[in-house]
């Protein structure tokens, strides 16, 4: 054994940004997260030249998975041109040589924050979301120690207490985004804070998704056919956000979530979240040959 | 300006068997393929000296010291390369992690023949359904130990390694044998 069959050629940057000590970490969690659906895997979580809490636990992720050949997606709240969805996306491709893509049908790897595309995703498709909170259990338990005690002990009593005090202040369910769901049966986790909308999507489909909390150094994942249950009551049906009869006013599309726009006459109108669905939408109305995906919801239902 | 790295070749076979992998993990009882000499691509792309492992198989064994990788006993190793499994009592003394953290439990990697022998029935994350998938090459009595040495969320997760193919089996994977 020489020293030249220890070491590797110079680079001026390894491939992909992350060092493969790196890499072989995540990848090391991401299998154990996805081993265990929906519990909580610490990790190292490197430093990135992004600040923490703001998509770094996602792009470690990005980053280990990308080779120049993965089509990469990424969406802020929805939009792929908002200034971190767009800093995060040339920033992937600068380090990787891997194409982008603003089209959901035709994105290998949707790296997102905050929502999930409107359009089914394949079984082909990896979802990698942003998480900044990952511990459910924070509201009711702040000591970690102790929440990971009643993850272990599937002790998820004091989350059905805190759905229940909020139905017996307000009269319903306020918990909007981050609705903690039960995935396979056994963890509770944070669907990261997609909207109401968006959790339903998760039960059964045919993507892997994979949850990354930079910050809070902690990865778990959601791999396909997986049943992912927010936690309600018998007498209380689980309900979305209240979007489906409301239209885009910029591309007419009708019963997908909406972003509301608020108007100098106090009223408002509604745009499309899923801003490349929306553009997209609007082409075809155009005229150009756009295809447009299936979608999880039809006519403002969830199609099962 | 920044020029975009390219990728390796030892960065680029990493990454594929990462891919198959996590795809397998992913889809229990769904071969996939990989790179031809599969346990040496997954030793690369998985092990460095941060990890334990226990390796039965003596072909693999100066990989594995190149990576730095502590050798250890079944009982601490984070990753069991077991080659061809003769002895099922193995998989009781193998980590299986706590409650508290299921990620110690350790991943093993393992060669059978896929499509051959043994019927399985398999249901769980991953599974549309349930799934039908024979495997041979693997000693008496197996798939009863794994579920005696499981209890979920604690556990090990396995790799099967046929010449170019691998499927894997987490530990959320019912099996039923046929």
């Amino acid at each position: 054994m020489s020293l030249k069959t220890l070491t590797r050629d110079w680079e001026p940057m390894s491939y992909g940004f992350l060092d493969a000590s790196a890499k072989r970490e995540l990848r090391r969690k991401m299998l154990k997260a996805v081993a265990v659906p929906g519990c909580q895997m610490p990790y190292a979580s490197r430093e990135v030249p992004m600040a923490r809490g703001w998509g770094t636990g996602g792009l470690q992720v990005s980053l280990t998975l990308i080779n120049p050949k993965t089509c990469v997606k990424v969406i802020d709240q929805g939009a792929d041109d908002s200034v971190n969805a767009a800093s995060i996306r040339s920033f992937l491709a600068k380090v990787s040589g891997a194409p982008t893509t603003l089209d959901t049908l035709k994105a290998d790897l949707i790296q997102s924050r905050h929502r999930i595309p409107e359009e089914v995703l394949r079984e082909d498709q990896v979802l990698v979301l942003q998480v900044p909170n990952p511990e459910p259990l924070r509201s009711v338990q702040p000591n970690m120690s102790i929440a990971r005690q009643m993850h272990a002990d599937a002790d998820y009593g004091r989350m059905w207490l805190q759905l229940y005090e909020q139905i017996v202040r307000s009269g319903r369910i306020m918990q909007g985004a981050s609705y903690p769901s039960m995935v396979n049966g056994r963890h509770v986790m944070t669907p990261s804070p997609i909207p109401r909308w968006d959790v339903p999507k998760l039960n059964m489909a045919k993507h892997l998704t994979i949850l990354s909390a930079g910050r809070e150094k902690r990865i778990f994942a959601v791999p396909p056919y997986t049943r992912v249950e927010p936690l309600v009551f018998d007498d209380v049906p689980y309900k979305v956000e209240d979007h489906a009869k409301l239209t885009c006013n910029r591309s007419g599309a009708r019963g997908f979530f909406m972003n509301e726009i608020p108007q100098e006459d106090g009223s408002s109108t509604h745009e499309i979240s899923d801003s490349e669905y929306g553009v997209k939408a609007i082409r075809r109305t155009e005229g150009d040959d756009i295809v447009l995906g299936d979608t999880w919801y039809k006519n403002g239902e969830m199609s099962s | 300006m920044l020029t975009v790295p390219t990728a390796t070749a030892t960065e680029t076979r990493a990454n594929h068997t990462f891919e198959a992998l996590l795809w397998a993990l992913s889809r229990p009882g769904m071969p996939r393929d990989i790179a031809s000499d599969a346990e040496a691509a997954i030793i690369d792309a998985l092990i460095d000296r941060e990890c334990k492992v226990y390796c039965a198989d003596p072909v693999l064994m100066p990989l594995i010291l190149k990576t730095g990788a502590f050798l250890s006993d079944p009982t601490t190793a984070d990753h069991a390369f077991l080659g061809k499994l003769i002895d099922v009592n193995v998989l009781e003394s193998l980590r299986a992690g706590s409650d508290l953290y299921p990620d110690d439990g350790a991943t093993v990697v393992a060669n059978a023949q896929i499509g051959t022998g043994q019927l399985l029935r398999l249901s769980g994350p991953g599974v549309d359904g349930s799934l039908q998938i024979n495997i041979d090459g693997l000693p008496q009595g197996f798939w009863a130990k794994r579920a005696d040495c499981l209890r979920y969320p604690m556990g090990f997760d396995i790799f099967l390694i046929d010449g170019a193919r691998v499927i894997g089996l987490p530990r959320s994977t019912q099996i039923e044998v046929l």
